[in-house]
């Protein structure tokens, strides 16, 4: 990208939307100071970037069932250094920990930056055993190194700690300083890879692949490069994004690589919209709302005041409730709006000009 | 390590094995007939465990022939989803079959959730407690007769496809689903029995697997992976690979539990079949090629 394309991207309606969201983003809890509120969107733009890693491989064709090993990955590895770093510069000082300040601030941020680094250098080792895989194959294989992670990580419990799970030293004091920085971690991410997806060559060459490997082959294509170059890209940022989570939730432990970690970017980048940059965002805020919510006190109780009496054998119907509700949008996402809720928009917006262009999906008989 | 804690572990592994490859029969032939492929299979086996365990308890069923009746339920069970979900996205992108496993695995556990619980249950079947002692070695009996029945259900399933019309129909609509329609075969009719034939293995599956081990909500995803691991490790489509693979997983799970200890079981049966995959990404006996 030269110059005159940056200032004309800069000038764009896209780049545009991005900023807007993002400093309207950045300003809201100053209004709305409510503590759950605050956690809620949090973790919505933690997940944004999440699933924005997922989505940016997805739309290389590879769909991964194991991304909780990066998210892991990221998050211990960033909360294992941070700590120990944290620890040998306060006892530099002569201090007890690290004061909150301009280094600790710095230290966040360069290890939120390390997890990424060496999530994605994980990531590239899985990812050079996986570009000859295809579809499920790839989803097994990938899902798989999500069980051996765990294990091991839990042998290794002596360097991990991961069976009893430590808290992160504090860097960045929680609230909106930490949201903030959430904020714009994310803007940045999200930014890079909208641009990667959509104006770079590299977006080209995923798309082709996407639409037909053999094909991309053909016109002069290295699939497996740029394959393996969407998997470290995607997993450098699912890293990141652990880091973030873990410093969020001030907790790690080897529960991080459960699959239902290993679902949610999916989930999220499908009901929003897949290969879309606002979809994966959209969907985060769906799932954690409906997680979030459902799991208040107050709503959790009510629930379970209306319905626990027909469901003897369990002690909160909430999280159960939220997880079907969840289930059933994303069946009825894939049949019914198999572009995702993004569609709504296109389709409010578009003259019929541009639903024409749009080839129906042809249903095999 | 004496050689008997071997040759237990062996028959260990062979017992598992066969529950796991009465699962992957199952994914197989939807994979083999309708191109696919199915995530929320170990869910029917959950459901189909619970179901069994219900009848058992409640009806005082013996636990094997609760299987039975547990079998036509989950079938049709099966054929609702088929319909409602799988249906409506054949030949559109593969990644959707992926998104809607995932969408009916949340489903599928939360709603066991909220009818049996949080707490384990173990199916009690009639062998309970007794073991067949072979001098220096001692088996469950419900090991024994979870392969026999395993045993039972592959013959009839395989007599079941070599032998009757639907069977055949079904073969040609695998080879090219085109072309058997041209010879009339009605293919809607054949996608709804495969899937029902695939659930009712799956609760068979559910049934053997309740009465091996406790289970719980979560015991889906661990099985439907394996039994995936087991068709790759085979290669697709094929029955024989199924069982050759169900066995080899099997026995390679319980001799890494042996010498490294639980934790590592499913962890170095994983990296056989990640290994398998690199080496020969179509499975060991499957085909070169697309």
């Amino acid at each position: 990208m030269n110059t005159q394309k940056i200032s004309q991207f800069v000038r764009s309606k896209a780049f545009l939307v991005i900023v807007g969201c993002f400093a309207i983003l950045a300003l809201v809890p100053l209004f709305i100071t409510d503590n759950f509120f605050l956690t809620l969107l949090t973790l919505i733009i933690i997940f944004s970037i999440y699933a924005s890693s997922w989505n940016l491989l997805a739309s290389s064709g590879q769909g991964s069932l194991g991304h909780a090993v990066f998210l892991g990955i990221g998050g211990f590895a960033s909360a294992m250094i941070g700590g120990s770093i944290a620890t040998a510069l306060a006892a530099l000082s002569g201090l007890d920990r690290l004061p909150i300040g301009v280094a600790s601030v710095t230290l966040q941020v360069l290890v939120m930056i390390l997890g990424g680094l060496i999530s994605a250098g994980l990531g590239l080792l899985i990812g050079l055993a996986c570009v000859r895989l295809k579809a499920w194959y790839l989803a097994m294989v990938t899902f798989g190194f999500s069980v051996i992670v765990e294990s091991v990580s839990s042998q290794l419990d002596f360097l991990t700690h991961g069976i009893d799970g430590f808290a992160p030293a504090t860097l960045v004091p929680k609230g909106y300083p930490f949201y903030i920085l959430v904020t714009a971690s994310a803007f940045a991410s999200i930014l890079i890879m909208y641009l990667i997806m959509n104006k770079f060559r590299l977006g080209l060459a995923f798309r082709a692949i996407h639409g037909n490997e053999a094909e991309a082959k053909m016109i002069g294509i290295n699939t497996a490069k740029y394959k393996l170059i969407a998997f470290v890209i995607s997993t450098f940022f699912a890293g990141m994004a652990g880091s973030l989570y873990v410093y969020f939730i001030r907790y790690v432990d080897n529960s991080i690589f459960a699959p239902a970690n290993s679902f949610a970017p999916l989930i999220m980048a499908v009901i929003g919209g897949l290969g879309t940059v606002i979809g994966p965002i959209i969907g985060a805020g769906i799932l954690i709302s409906v997680q979030q919510l459902l799991a208040l006190p107050s709503v959790s109780e009510g629930l379970h005041g209306a319905l626990g009496g027909f469901f003897p054998g369990i002690a909160d119907v909430g999280p159960p409730l939220s997880l079907i509700i969840i289930g059933v949008i994303l069946v009825l996402i894939v049949i019914f709006m198999p572009k995702g809720v993004i569609s709504l928009y296109d389709k409010f917006n578009s003259s019929g000009e541009r639903e024409k262009k749009k080839a129906p999906e042809e249903k095999k008989k | 390590m004496d050689i008997s804690t071997i040759i237990l572990t062996l028959v260990w592994g062979v017992a598992i094995g066969c529950v796991y490859i009465l699962l992957a029969t199952g994914l197989n032939i939807i994979f083999g007939v309708m191109k696919l492929v199915n995530f929320a299979h170990g869910q029917l086996l959950m459901i189909g465990a619970y179901l069994t365990w219900t009848l058992t308890v409640t009806f005082g069923l013996n636990a094997y022939l609760a299987i039975v009746f547990t079998m036509p339920i989950v079938a049709v069970l099966g054929i609702a989803v088929e319909r409602l979900t799988f249906r409506r996205i054949l030949g559109t992108d593969k990644l959707n079959e992926i998104f809607i496993s995932l969408g009916l695995i949340y489903i599928f556990e939360n709603v066991a959730l909220l009818i049996w619980g949080d707490r384990s249950k173990q199916i009690i079947s009639p062998f309970n407690n007794m073991i067949l002692d072979l001098s220096s070695i001692s088996i469950t009996y419900d090991r024994v007769v979870a392969v026999v029945v395993v045993v039972l259900a592959l013959v009839a399933f395989g007599l079941l496809i070599k032998k009757t019309k639907i069977g055949l129909a079904m073969q040609a609509t695998s080879q090219k689903d085109t072309a058997a329609q041209l010879m009339g075969v009605n293919i809607e009719k054949i996608y709804m029995i495969t899937f029902a034939l695939g659930a009712a293995l799956a609760a068979c599956a559910g049934g053997l697997y309740g009465i091996i081990f406790s289970f719980n909500y979560q015991i889906g995803a661990m099985p439907t992976i394996i039994g995936f691991a087991i068709i790759i490790l085979g290669g697709l489509g094929s029955i024989k690979g199924a069982i050759v693979g169900g066995l080899l997983y099997g026995i390679a799970e319980q001799l890494a539990t042996l010498f490294l200890g639980g934790i590592w079981g499913s962890a170095v049966a994983f990296a056989l079949l990640i290994v398998v995959l690199i080496v020969r990404p179509k499975g060991i006996f499957g085909v070169k090629g697309e």
